[in-house]
């Protein structure tokens, strides 16, 4: 554990786009605490934030680990609608009011959530790696029919009324931090030692840094490609049973505009979207920036509308610094020698 | 010395079209007539007029997406563009009290609007080299944000007199055997006309001719001497502004201006354009596959509750449709690469 | 007129062209020869106007000229065809050759008929007949060169180079496309060959030029050349004679057995066998199949007859890791694409193979056992790098390859197939990597090592086999592997 721990810090220290987002987080924070003190700084606002960091942060995971491979997975909000549509519906026809089973199905509804997710993950996995389909055009698809899935069979309807047992956990707190914040903390450290001590989560990086010679190493490149959507599938999952234990409900088409800000999170959080790059810091600390932005504009009183506008803004300031900064370091290189003449 | 003989011909002019788009022909052809079976209301003279006008405006946000994915590109902040430039050419004319029975007066504005959204577009991914994806998914962002914040967010029901005349102007009425009209729009003409044209700029002028050689292999393009940023730039200044036009149309044929109305159909138009023929890899498509496509997407989804299938699994249809599409070309796709090394050690 | 003097360029610190000097008449043949890194590519670069001269003039026509860009060395009648021909593979033969022509015109307007017309004259003017309507992508690679060249007789070509033209080509191929050079020289355009196949620039080249390490090592009318002259220049002599190998125990057992393996377009009925400790060297000219043999024992090319046996089990190679599992590694030729992943670090790429042998408790990984292996190897290949996190586009190319190295020896493999192993690698690096790969067959591994470096595989090999398009020819054991034997066996 102390091993883990120590490599985290230093790779934390020596990351320079971390160092740079850890600098836009405080500028953020600072900058909110002095506009709007008394709706900002406030710890009902933090706590307010600490609830909605996890579903965003979870469904961004996923769509990490789909970059680091150089890929990417447009479809984790409709994957996690469809997997909270299954457990509600779970949920709702099999509690009764005051049945002493309720746990028994929620532990029941939760795996089948989960499970609903892997698979539909899975599929993603099979289209890309198995078929070869290119991963935008993939999940594009892929988002389209699991959201039509969800659409249709409830009939556009939304499912309500879940049992208290359940949304207890997406609103409860243990120990004073809000349990889907906790979820959220095992899952990144889950993503951060798959990504950095298991055998198929460093292949992925390595896949994604250049898959001809992730093929000349030996590296099960399909293996590693169905694992990665898998695992986004079940990430997406977990965001979607948050979604559902908070709000009560579950919904075929909630989210919809989460797809942009997951991946506004994800190159904000430093992920290099052609492949190789990437941390579970990152994406959290982005999607804490975010939230911070989001909360603060609430305060100001801006509408969900320029909430967008800025996700968009930012998005294209984000890649097109990286490319600036890339493309800088490609001409100091570029003054040494080519190898071969 | 010739004896050399190639595998493929592809002649000039197609009169029967490539295979895809014979199989477009085909199973339209067949779902009509399972339709058709089913529910015999269908096989009346409304059902192509209804198929054609809720087409219409789909086919020109189609063809502009065409040429972006010909080179080798994809934009999904098409249909936002649209919406931005009928919305806010409304806004603009009920604000300089423009009340007129012009059409050109929208339709110039929509297109000179769409046609500013496009050079952001254009200034991102060629300007700046950005990645056609994330950058089609910023400016989504950032213009529907725009436009829901400064803009309006409000419904308008009272457009201009010409857009609203605009919505019943039809070429043809016909009446049905159920006593109802069937109406075939005037639209019809102008948008047959700007098939035709698109389909003339790709085949007969450089720009068609580079946009083609950037989805084949943008460095031998260059290579060659063509301009492939201005060539990108125009691009996606062209597509801005077929997009604006179809938005102010879309306006007219509604009858209302909403500016939450479109956002989210580009997923149904990448259907079309890509069981079309168009491959998201770039340097194939065409205009009759791409029109195929998009009546084909609209047969299945306006007709499904004839086939007894409620309305509400219509998007998973098109999901489907577009999954097929994706398949079918991978498949394809590593069929052929692998034909190519099998000939040349035939050679040998 | 056409040619350099005295051309210097280096590139960071390396040399790569050090006072070259050469000159082509309009209508002459002429044939660059040189293997990979002396220096050709960057002299063909400079003509063309892609890379300026740190020094010398180039000459073209009346014009003493100290740079080029590429569009002045297009428009007074330079033209390359490299081995990507640069072609659009979903437009038409037509469009392809004549479209450059419009666009010169700066056209906005396409005229197929006109286009047509272009590109018929074209063909004729060099004697070839295509279908017009046809997609590149659907011709034959011997069709795209033609189309190539077709293209460049439209811009009014006078130099034209071509850069191993007759890789993958078929006999039948390459006499078509001499005949069509033959043409050209008619036409009174100046051809210059880069090429390393000795018996085509006999059959084809009327004078030679042969670089070696960035220099002029020989030059002059084609017949004061053999073969074996031509081969001595472009390999030269500057490592020692010296064999490297050790003695080979008699009783060594076979380690890898190849038999009757044939993979149509690609090689045929190829059968050897490797011991413990041995080393076997691969040898052939470009093109004559080696490296397909190499990439097939590693599972890359398909085999479609004969058989593979490692440590006495036969096994079958659908894919490198049926390959590992069988006991082989394999560093490639392409360090760059195939072998490395630039922007990862050294680490990561030392472990890249090996990651599903430290995976401890749990399926995680054991950090420290990495590191620590990571540190050996670093020690052991004498890597030259202050962190092993750093990345590997840090490392010079001997250091890059090096780290190649130690990825396959992290995996213990039987038997190690090396594809030029020494390519763009300095002198003093060159010498340590053979001496790592000698200690590693000292220690049992069975090495294979395919490479057209002659002089290494003398220093390195105990037994040579010569490959011949697709086919086995000589093999050299002991006694008999010397430079001039092998010059004359590869020419052969």
């Amino acid at each position: 554990m102390k091993d883990i721990s120590r490599d985290l810090t230093r790779r934390l220290l020596s990351d320079r786009k971390l160092t740079q987002l850890i600098v836009v987080a405080l500028v953020v924070f600072l900058g909110f605490s002095i506009l709007v003190p008394d709706l900002f700084l406030t710890p009902r606002n933090f706590i307010s934030m600490a609830f909605q960091i996890p579903e965003i942060a979870l469904l961004a995971l996923g769509v990490m680990l789909a970059m680091l491979t150089a890929g990417i997975d447009l479809s984790v909000v409709s994957m996690s609608n469809l997997a909270a549509l299954s457990t509600a519906y779970l949920l709702v026809t099999q509690v009764t009011e005051g049945g002493g089973n309720v746990y028994v199905w929620i532990v029941i509804a939760i795996a089948i959530g989960i499970l609903v997710g892997l698979i539909s993950g899975l599929a993603n996995g099979a289209i890309i790696a198995g078929i070869g389909v290119t991963p935008i055009l993939a999940t594009l698809a892929t988002l389209t029919l699991y959201n039509g899935i969800a659409v249709g069979i409830r009939n556009g309807q939304s499912i309500i009324g879940l049992p208290p047992e359940f949304t207890a956990i997406g609103n409860g707190s243990f120990l004073g931090i809000p349990i889907p914040m906790i979820i959220l903390l095992v899952a990144g450290v889950g993503v951060a030692l798959y990504i950095n001590k298991t055998g198929l989560g460093m292949q992925s990086v390595l896949v994604g840094a250049n898959q001809e010679a992730a093929t000349y190493s030996a590296i099960g490149v399909r293996k590693v490609l169905l694992m990665t959507y898998t695992l986004s599938g079940g990430l997406s999952a977990l965001a979607g049973l948050i979604i559902a234990s908070r709000s009560a409900s579950a919904n075929p088409d909630y989210g919809a505009s989460y797809v942009l800000l997951a991946i506004v999170i994800v190159v904000l959080g430093g992920v290099n979207p052609y492949g190789g790059f990437g941390t579970v810091t990152g994406v959290i600390l982005a999607t804490a920036v975010l939230q911070m932005v989001a909360s603060g504009f609430n305060a100001l009183r801006f509408s969900q509308f320029f909430y967008q506008l800025a996700q968009g803004f930012v998005l294209i300031a984000v890649m097109i610094l990286n490319t600036y900064v890339d493309k800088r370091r490609l001409k100091a290189k570029k003054d040494k020698a080519p190898q071969e003449s | 010395m010739s004896y050399i003989t190639p595998l493929e011909k592809r002649k000039g002019l197609k009169l029967w079209g490539s295979p895809n788009e014979i199989f477009l022909i085909v199973a339209i052809v067949v779902l009509s007539l399972i339709i058709g079976l089913n529910n015999s209301v269908f096989f009346s003279i409304a059902t192509p007029f209804d198929l054609l006008r809720s087409s219409l405006i789909e086919i020109l946000f189609a063809l502009g997406l065409l040429i972006v994915l010909i080179s080798g590109g994809i934009d999904i902040s098409f249909p936002i563009i649209g919406i931005f430039a009928g919305y806010t050419t409304v806004v603009v004319m009920l604000g300089l009290g423009l009340d007129t029975y012009s059409l050109w007066i929208p339709l110039v504005l929509a297109a000179i609007i769409g046609a500013a959204l496009g050079t952001i577009n254009a200034l991102l991914i060629a300007g700046f080299g950005l990645p056609t994806l994330i950058a089609t998914l910023g400016t989504a962002g950032m213009f529907r944000g725009f436009l829901l914040s400064y803009i309006g967010s409000v419904y308008i029901a009272n457009i201009p007199l010409g857009l609203d005349q605009f919505s019943t102007a039809d070429l043809l009425s016909v009446e049905t055997g159920q006593g109802t009209l069937a109406r075939l729009h005037v639209l019809v003409i102008p948008i047959l006309i700007l098939a035709i044209a698109i389909a003339w700029l790709l085949r007969r002028t450089m720009f068609g001719r580079t946009v083609f050689a950037l989805g084949g292999s943008e460095e031998s393009a260059r290579r060659m001497g063509m301009n492939v940023r201005w060539t990108k730039a125009r691009i996606y200044m062209l597509v801005g502004a077929i997009s604006g036009v179809a938005g102010i149309l879309y306006v007219s044929l509604q009858r209302k201006a909403d500016p939450y109305d479109l956002y989210g159909t580009e997923l149904e138009i990448i259907a079309a354009v890509v069981l079309g023929g168009a491959s998201i890899m770039g340097g194939y498509g065409t205009v009759t596959g791409t029109i195929l496509g998009v009546l084909l997407i609209n047969l299945i989804k306006d007709n499904l509750i004839l086939l007894g299938i409620p309305g509400s699994w219509q998007r998973a249809a098109i999901g489907l449709m577009l999954l097929i599409g994706v398949v079918g070309q991978a498949i394809s796709d590593k069929r052929r690469a692998k034909q190519a090394t099998v000939i040349e050690e035939d050679a040998s | 007129m056409f040619g350099t003097e005295g051309i210097s360029k280096a590139f960071g610190g390396a040399k790569a062209l050090s006072n070259v000097s050469f000159q082509v008449s309009p209508g002459d043949i002429h044939c660059l020869a040189g293997e990979n890194g002396s220096g050709k590519s960057t002299l063909i670069k400079i003509m063309s106007g892609v890379e300026t001269p740190d020094k010398g003039t180039i000459i073209l026509g009346d014009e003493r000229l100290t740079s080029l860009t590429p569009r002045d060395a297009v428009a007074k009648g330079v033209q390359v065809i490299f081995q990507d021909f640069s072609l659009i593979p979903n437009l038409t033969v037509a469009e392809n050759i004549a479209l450059s022509t419009a666009v010169l015109e700066k056209k906005k307007l396409i005229n197929p008929s006109k286009n047509r017309e272009i590109a018929a004259r074209a063909l004729e003017l060099i004697g070839v007949d295509l279908d017009l309507d046809a997609t590149v992508r659907s011709i034959p690679v011997s069709s795209k060169q033609l189309v190539a060249i077709a293209r460049a007789m439209t811009q009014g070509v006078k130099l034209l180079f071509m850069d191993e033209a007759t890789t993958a080509l078929t006999r039948k191929e390459i006499d078509h496309l001499f005949g069509v050079v033959r043409n050209l020289r008619d036409q009174g355009v100046a051809t210059v060959f880069v090429s390393h196949k000795l018996d085509e620039v006999q059959e084809i080249a009327e004078s030679i030029t042969i670089l070696r390490n960035g220099e002029v090592t020989a030059e002059g009318p084609i017949e004061n050349f053999d073969r074996k002259a031509i081969a001595e220049a472009m390999t030269g002599q500057e490592v020692s004679e010296v064999r490297l190998t050790p003695e080979l125990p008699g009783d060594a057992p076979t380690v890898l057995e190849v038999e009757a393996l044939s993979s149509t377009g690609r090689f045929k009925n190829v059968s050897f066998s490797v011991k413990a400790g041995e080393i076997l060297g691969i040898t052939g000219l470009l093109g004559s199949g080696r490296s397909e043999i190499a990439e097939a024992l590693f599972g890359m090319a398909p085999i479609e007859s004969g058989t593979v046996t490692v440590n006495g089990r036969a096994v079958k190679l659908s894919g490198p890791r049926d390959a590992v599992e069988a006991g082989i590694g394999y560093v490639p030729q392409d360090r760059l694409s195939q072998g490395l992943f630039l922007n990862q670090s050294i680490r990561k790429n030392v472990m890249a193979s090996a990651i599903e042998r430290f995976l401890g408790r749990g399926g995680f990984v054991k950090g420290k056992d990495i590191s620590e292996t990571v540190s050996n190897w670093i020690s052991d290949l004498k890597i030259k790098t202050d962190n092993p996190e750093n990345a590997a586009t840090s490392l010079s190319g001997g250091n890059q390859q090096r780290v190649v190295l130690a990825k396959w020896l992290a995996m213990s493999p039987s038997v190690l197939i090396l594809n030029g192993p020494t390519v763009g690698v300095d002198i003093g690096s060159k010498k340590e990597i053979l001496e790592i790969i000698r200690d590693k067959a000292l220690e049992g591994m069975a090495v294979v090592i395919v490479s057209d470096d002659i002089p290494e595989i003398v220093q390195i090999a105990h037994r040579v086999v010569v490959v011949h398009q697709g086919k086995l020819g000589a093999e050299l054991s002991e006694a008999d592997i010397s430079e001039s034997r092998l010059y004359e066996e590869l020419a052969a």
